[in-house]
């Protein structure tokens, strides 16, 4: 019997992946945010007000990431932004693999931001780096303010919480105070918004912070890359 | 759901580190915080090695705690810090209580991961010649 030492990470393969993508982002100079939320909190009608926000002064381009059908493309279509439609065929997230494919369809250098949609879903996204420089989790008030305590992994390895559907406050025993409170308590750095997505409330702030995202990686370009 | 991609991942590292030996066992770290289900993975080892050199190969799984680091006084500490016997459940609450120092200035840096110590394999030599051995002395 003779043993061999490995020592690697099973996910390597990705992990490595997900670094060149990383390079190559920064090399087009475009910011990529990866979108995780559970199933309905709001990730489309979000990246639809998004746009409609940013369009016509920033350039998008989204990859939207589903188990089955194009439904969410065609709205991302729809809205008039560049769009790429990943199955995943039952697939519980997205891995950098699949980033790398979509992106041979998808023509980054023309584009500013990247929105990635990941699959609905809490928990293993957030375990699969794909090269984007910012996780966001979109938490909406309906699924109850003890998400990040129930799901600590997702707001510990995010930089921003949008709350969504704080318009139905007045009807839920969920309050906004305490969904915050929760998710600054698992991760203290979380820069945290407060909206609508379906009235419009609130998404100026979140609006910003992508700009100063995008300000953020410009002006940490290394000036000696060509 | 993943696991079975994983599981697949898992064993062509161990089949491409293996270099055509038979493998007989995996010695491999889960973090408690990693999003793998040890029990998920044997179960898809099994079907998904048939007919490799890892068939029948025994899976050794040791945990690895959370790990949480003091962004303010550098303090790491996995979770034995908070309670003698932690739970998953001790990361939230201790994340809620803060450092020894007083800050709550925390971020999670280990425990997340699944990793491949090590290998172990039959030596194809030995075998060899053992089997050649045999034949010959059938042969007398």
């Amino acid at each position: 019997m003779v043993k061999i030492p490995v020592l690697k990470s099973i996910t390597e393969a990705n992990a490595l992946l997900a670094r060149a993508l990383r390079e190559r982002f920064a090399q087009q100079d475009v910011l990529v945010l990866n979108f995780i939320a559970s199933p309905g909190a709001g990730k489309t009608t979000l990246l639809e007000r998004t746009i409609e926000k940013l369009n016509g002064e920033l350039r998008l381009s989204v990859i939207e990431g589903d188990p089955t059908t194009s439904l969410d493309s065609e709205r991302i279509f729809a809205a008039g932004v560049p769009v790429v439609q990943i199955n995943t065929d039952g697939g519980c997230h997205l891995e950098a693999r699949m980033i790398q494919a979509a992106l041979e369809q998808l023509d980054v250098e023309d584009a500013d931001v990247v929105i990635i949609e990941n699959v609905g879903n809490l928990l293993c996204p957030t375990g699969w780096d794909l090269g984007e420089d910012a996780k966001v989790v979109i938490a909406s008030l309906p699924e109850g303010d003890d998400k990040p305590l129930k799901y600590p992994m997702a707001f510990a390895t995010a930089q921003a919480v949008v709350i969504n559907k704080i318009d139905l406050e007045p009807y839920l025993p969920a309050k906004v105070s305490v969904l915050r409170q929760n998710a600054l308590q698992i991760n203290p750095h979380l820069a945290v918004f407060e909206v609508s997505a379906l009235t419009g409330q609130g998404l100026d702030g979140w609006v910003d912070w992508i700009w100063e995202k995008l300000a953020e990686k410009r002006e940490s370009r290394c000036t000696k890359c060509p | 759901m993943h696991e079975m991609s994983i599981t697949q991942a898992m064993l062509d590292l161990a089949l491409g580190h293996a270099q055509g030996q038979r493998i007989t066992d995996i010695h491999l770290q889960v973090g408690m915080m990693s999003f793998v289900v040890p029990e998920c993975v044997e179960f898809y080892f099994e079907y998904l090695s048939q007919g490799t050199l890892a068939e029948g190969a025994k899976l050794h799984f040791e945990t690895l705690p959370i790990e949480i680091t003091c962004l303010d006084c550098g303090r790491q500490a996995d979770l034995s810090d908070w309670a003698d016997d932690p739970p998953r459940a001790i990361m939230v609450e201790a994340l809620a209580r803060g450092c020894r120092c007083g800050s709550k200035n925390l971020r999670l840096t280990g425990g997340t991961g699944f990793d491949m110590i090590s290998l172990e394999v039959e030596v194809q030599e030995a075998r060899g010649k053992k089997q050649e051995k045999k034949r010959r002395t059938s042969d007398d």
